[in-house]
């Protein structure tokens, strides 16, 4: 990175060199590029929308919707879910002025997919800026089919919202590289304090930025504009830590950050590798990859920019001890856009020879081109489709989508149990969609008395025995879900199940296939009534 | 004298004491249909507090009035005088509550001798004048603010237990003539139960830790569990003792957890407590634990929606009350005590000022099942109907906690700092995205324009 101090400030559009095949194009790039867009924008709002309402919020989507309805002052809610967790705000703010108008879960989903649309719209226009329409275009095709974000902007997660801001910080990034004009490094600034507004994580990504702005010395930088643009940043980030100090909850976000720095590891240090490449779409990556190594002789910062964006994110988060399936979403446009140029370059370079061609000149054919593209748009399809069905499982992957019977289960608390009721769940995961769902506050019991051990957001039993006996616990709920990942403290509420004479009230079962491949109906969450 | 005094109660006794109606004859069970959506009635009596000291301070109610001063000896003013005064953790002690004591206390209505009568009887008489508010009894107070709060209850007896009890259940005093047994008298007395029994309307008497051998008939050296005889009247009848038919509806109060869990809950269950009546100097809070327990059973029963739980205090305990029980006749009113009453009909925080006894529970189920009343006293008596709202459908039950929801700390509001900030925040960068596209644009303008000059 060249920092330079004189004011140096080109009027002119500044545009570095990038090599520009004079081809004899065989299409229309523009009417291509505009059909795939909008094939992109339909696709992508049908794979979104698709049964989005089948099953009920996960846990995680049911704490973003509780606070935004707590925000929104949703009576039965605004009670039980505190405001202030553990991240920042500025979706579930968004998310309170749409439940203002309306409160439903499907809202909340819906809006999610909003965003998911605009990020799609913003990697088109970051493919197009950074190559041309046709890259553009093909990259919004596969963003808009791929399955990593299809199913989260299907849900009511930060990790969507925090996408677009993400996507919408590099396309100002490349805008500043481009034009030089420092009024888009200020608008980086923006852009990159609303995704840390959205969730806190993102701040990794200002790494990215100044791993690219040190790598590439082309693009020059004014230490007085990067003083500004980071000024700015840190005031768009401003109200995470003011709305908590001014609320009283100063020691909310502190106890937070100190649990995620000891916390331990949830997920093998694998993870990423084995779940995030099948999300992005195997055929996306492979084609991301050949297009650096084929394309190398026409690099410039903007692949820079685009590696800096994927690399510095999930070198970290692999460092990281905590692993989540949706923390890597912010790398999937720019992928996309690697995959897009690879493709796009080709078309755009692809000259008019026979089909059945020598190998040489074989993938230099424009309906190679096609077939490829259109194979890689099928794969993603496919994949999205098939997860996007509500096909029901007893186990369950946090990030991917609903829990089966969830909702389920909360609406029939909501109708038929007391009033402040007191549930105690297996883990706080299930805890969480019962108060949201059922608006009875629920306790995880493998949330620990530790204070070191357990998210500061949650409540943990202290005596779970003398709760039940004094009639402070009324009820305990137990899910497959949790059962299968914390098969100890299963067995520890079942204990009580039986210790307090445990009698099933409820129980929503699914059908899903056995071994041998025949349909069994199994209980997923069971609500028993203990009598001390 | 005190031979015309003692003939004056007997006649008094047995005018009082006579059925109305024969009750003993059985009745088609069809015209004892509820004439109310309430099937079932609970009612839960605990003991020895008055409506001061539980709810003297309670908001909207007919509570301890400014300035309340208790002279310690009404008749030397100089002795000085003793206000309320928060008993919290303070030490208490049972104090005095016999007939001779309230009459002291009641000093022939002026309700001046509360200190007194108990200085005279070697207790520190400023106790009475100490109250209980919501950070003491939580529960209760959550239970006043959900439902309804009775504050015009009286006992019905200006006596102990046995007697508010005997009222209870067969709207008498327990009186027997010298030389006659009081079995005697009983066997030819009426209760509710004979009456529901006859009509052919399900009735239990629940008993907290039950011991069966335990009547009037061998009551003594059965050291706390002695009290068994005076909380459950019935024990003192030889018919209810000896009648299997009857007297297997006395039965341990774990039978009321198996009939809720069974739907087979009667409709007419009387509770009595043993360890946890919250009989001073014992824990209220052990009390409090008690009735959430059986109050939470029934909440998630299906008894629910066609029921009332009614909560009672026996007696006033010695403790002060600041209203003068009006005299209706030789036995009572005595002191006021709490009642609550919790039902899914049950108005919403609602105060009733109705003058109540404890025969007007009897009112109650007699007009409910379409009983004749038992005694001049359950005639007369109100009935506690003013408290329901049966045009309303059933309220879902609320699991209340037993600390006090209305003294949590208020959460400040947070939205305005939120949409405040978190909007500022959005404005700002829209603002500098739309000045660097606006910007940009015309730089582009300008750039062609120059282009095209040229």
């Amino acid at each position: 990175m060249r920092i330079s101090n004189s004011l140096n400030v080109s009027e002119t559009v500044y545009e570095p060199e990038v090599t520009r095949v004079k081809t004899k194009l065989i299409v229309n790039e523009a009417a291509v590029s505009h059909l795939l867009l909008a094939i992109a924008m339909i696709a992508g709002l049908f794979f979104r929308i698709w049964q989005i309402d089948a099953m009920g919020f996960n846990t995680d989507e049911a704490v973003y919707a509780g606070q935004a309805a707590a925000i929104a002052r949703v009576p039965g809610l605004m009670d039980i879910f505190p405001v202030f967790r553990a991240h920042p705000l500025l979706f579930q703010f968004l998310l309170s002025i749409v439940y203002r108008i309306h409160f439903s879960d499907i809202a909340g989903r819906i809006l999610a997919v909003v965003i998911g649309l605009g990020t799609i719209l913003v990697t088109y226009k970051l493919g197009k800026l950074l190559y041309s329409r046709l890259p553009g275009a093909v990259a919004a095709l596969f963003i808009a089919l791929m399955p990593y974000h299809v199913i989260v902007s299907r849900q009511v997660l930060l990790d969507g919202p925090m996408t677009f801001f993400a996507t919408l910080t590099l396309y100002m990034l490349a805008r500043f590289a481009k034009t030089q004009r420092p009024v888009w490094l200020y608008a980086v600034g923006v852009s990159m304090g609303l995704t840390v507004l959205t969730k806190e994580t993102s701040i990794i990504l200002v790494g990215g930025i100044f791993v690219f702005l040190a790598l590439a010395p082309e693009v020059h930088t004014r230490l007085r504009d990067l003083i500004i643009s980071v000024a700015i940043m840190g005031l768009v980030i401003a109200p995470f830590p003011m709305s908590i100090i001014l609320a009283g909850n100063s020691s909310t976000g502190r106890n937070y950050l100190v649990w995620q720095l000891f916390r331990r590891p949830n997920h093998p240090w694998d993870f990423y590798f084995t779940v995030v490449p099948p999300a992005l779409g195997i055929l996306v990556l492979i084609i991301a990859i050949a297009g650096l190594y084929f394309l190398r002789r026409e690099h410039s910062w903007r692949e820079k920019l685009l590696l800096a964006w994927i690399i510095v994110p999930v070198v970290f988060f692999e460092v990281w001890p905590v692993k989540g399936y949706q923390y890597l979403l912010p790398i999937a446009p720019a992928i996309a856009v690697l995959a897009g140029r690879a493709l796009g370059k080709w078309i755009l370079q692809a000259r008019g020879t026979r089909f059945f061609s020598p190998i040489k000149t074989f993938f230099n054919q424009p309906a190679v081109f096609w077939m490829i593209t259109g194979l890689v748009v099928f794969s993603l399809g496919f994949s999205s489709w098939q997860q996007i069905q509500p096909e029901i499982s007893t186990q369950f992957l946090a990030g991917t989508g609903g829990v089966p019977g969830g909702r389920e289960a909360g609406l029939w608390i909501n109708e038929y149990v007391p009033v402040k009721a007191k549930f105690m769940t297996i883990g706080p995961s299930m805890a969480n969609i019962i108060e949201f769902y059922g608006e009875r506050p629920a306790y995880g019991l493998a949330v620990s008395p530790n204070p070191l051990h357990r998210n500061p957001s949650y409540d943990p039993i202290l005596n779970p025995d003398a709760q039940i006996r004094n009639s402070d616990l009324q009820y305990l709920v137990w899910d497959s879900f949790s059962a299968s990942r914390s098969p100890f403290f299963s067995d520890k509420l079942m204990g009580y199940v039986y210790k307090y004479n445990g009698h099933a009230i409820h129980t929503e079962t699914i059908t899903v296939k056995d071994q041998s491949g025949q349909y069994v109906v199994k209980p997923v969450i069971i609500i028993y009534e203990v009598y001390p | 004298m005190i031979r015309r005094y003692f003939i004056a109660i007997l006649l008094t006794t047995m005018l009082v004491s006579v059925p109305l109606s024969p009750v003993y004859a059985a009745s088609d069970s069809s015209s004892h249909q509820p004439t109310t959506p309430i099937q079932h009635l609970v009612v839960v009596m605990q003991e020895n507090h008055t409506f001061d000291n539980y709810f003297g301070t309670y908001p909207g109610a007919n509570g301890i009035p400014a300035g309340t001063e208790m002279p310690v000896d009404p008749n030397n003013p100089a002795a000085g005088y003793v206000t309320p005064w928060h008993i919290g953790n303070t030490t208490i002690t049972d104090l005095s509550h016999s007939t001779s004591t309230f009459n002291d206390q009641y000093n022939n209505g002026k309700m001046d001798g509360f200190i007194s009568a108990l200085n005279s009887r070697n207790q520190d008489g400023k106790l009475a004048m100490g109250y209980y508010d919501g950070r003491d009894i939580p529960y209760y107070w959550n239970l006043a603010d959900n439902y309804v709060l009775f504050d015009q209850l009286f006992s019905s007896a200006k006596d102990g237990s046995f007697s508010n009890h005997m009222y209870w259940v067969a709207a008498v005093s327990p009186s027997a003539p010298k030389g006659v047994k009081l079995s005697d008298v009983l066997a030819n007395t009426p209760t509710i139960f004979d009456s529901l029994q006859a009509a052919g309307v399900s009735w239990k008497f629940y008993v907290q830790n039950y011991d069966p051998t335990i009547t009037y008939r061998d009551v003594y050296n059965k050291g706390n569990r002695e009290s068994q005889v005076i909380w459950v009247p019935l024990l003192n009848f030889d018919r209810f003792i000896d009648n299997p038919n009857l007297s297997s509806h006395i039965v341990d109060l774990s039978q009321y957890y198996v009939d809720l869990r069974n739907g087979t809950l009667p409709s007419v269950s009387y509770i009595v407590p043993s360890g946890a009546s919250e009989h001073p100097p014992s824990s209220l809070m052990s009390g409090q634990r008690f009735i959430k327990s059986i109050l939470q059973e029934l909440e998630r029963s299906t008894a629910w929606n066609s029921s009332a739980f009614l909560l009672l205090y026996d007696d006033w305990g010695g403790w002060y009350d600041h209203v003068t029980p009006p005299q209706v006749d030789l036995f009572g009113y005595g002191m006021r005590v709490p009642g609550i009453l919790v039902s899914p009909y049950a108005k919403t925080g609602y105060i009733d000022h109705t003058v109540l006894d404890f025969t007007s529970v009897l009112k109650f189920i007699e007009q409910n099942w379409n009983i004749a009343p038992l005694a001049q006293r359950d005639a007369n008596s109100n009935n506690f109907l003013t408290a329901f709202d049966f045009n309303n459908t059933a309220r879902l039950p609320i699991f209340l906690p037993l600390t006090r929801i209305a003294q949590a700390p208020v959460k400040k509001d947070p939205t305005p700092v939120i949409y405040l900030s978190y909007g500022g925040a959005l404005f700002l960068s829209l603002s500098i995205i739309g000045i660097a596209n606006y910007r940009s644009k015309r730089k582009k303008t300008d750039t062609s324009r120059e282009v095209s000059e040229s």
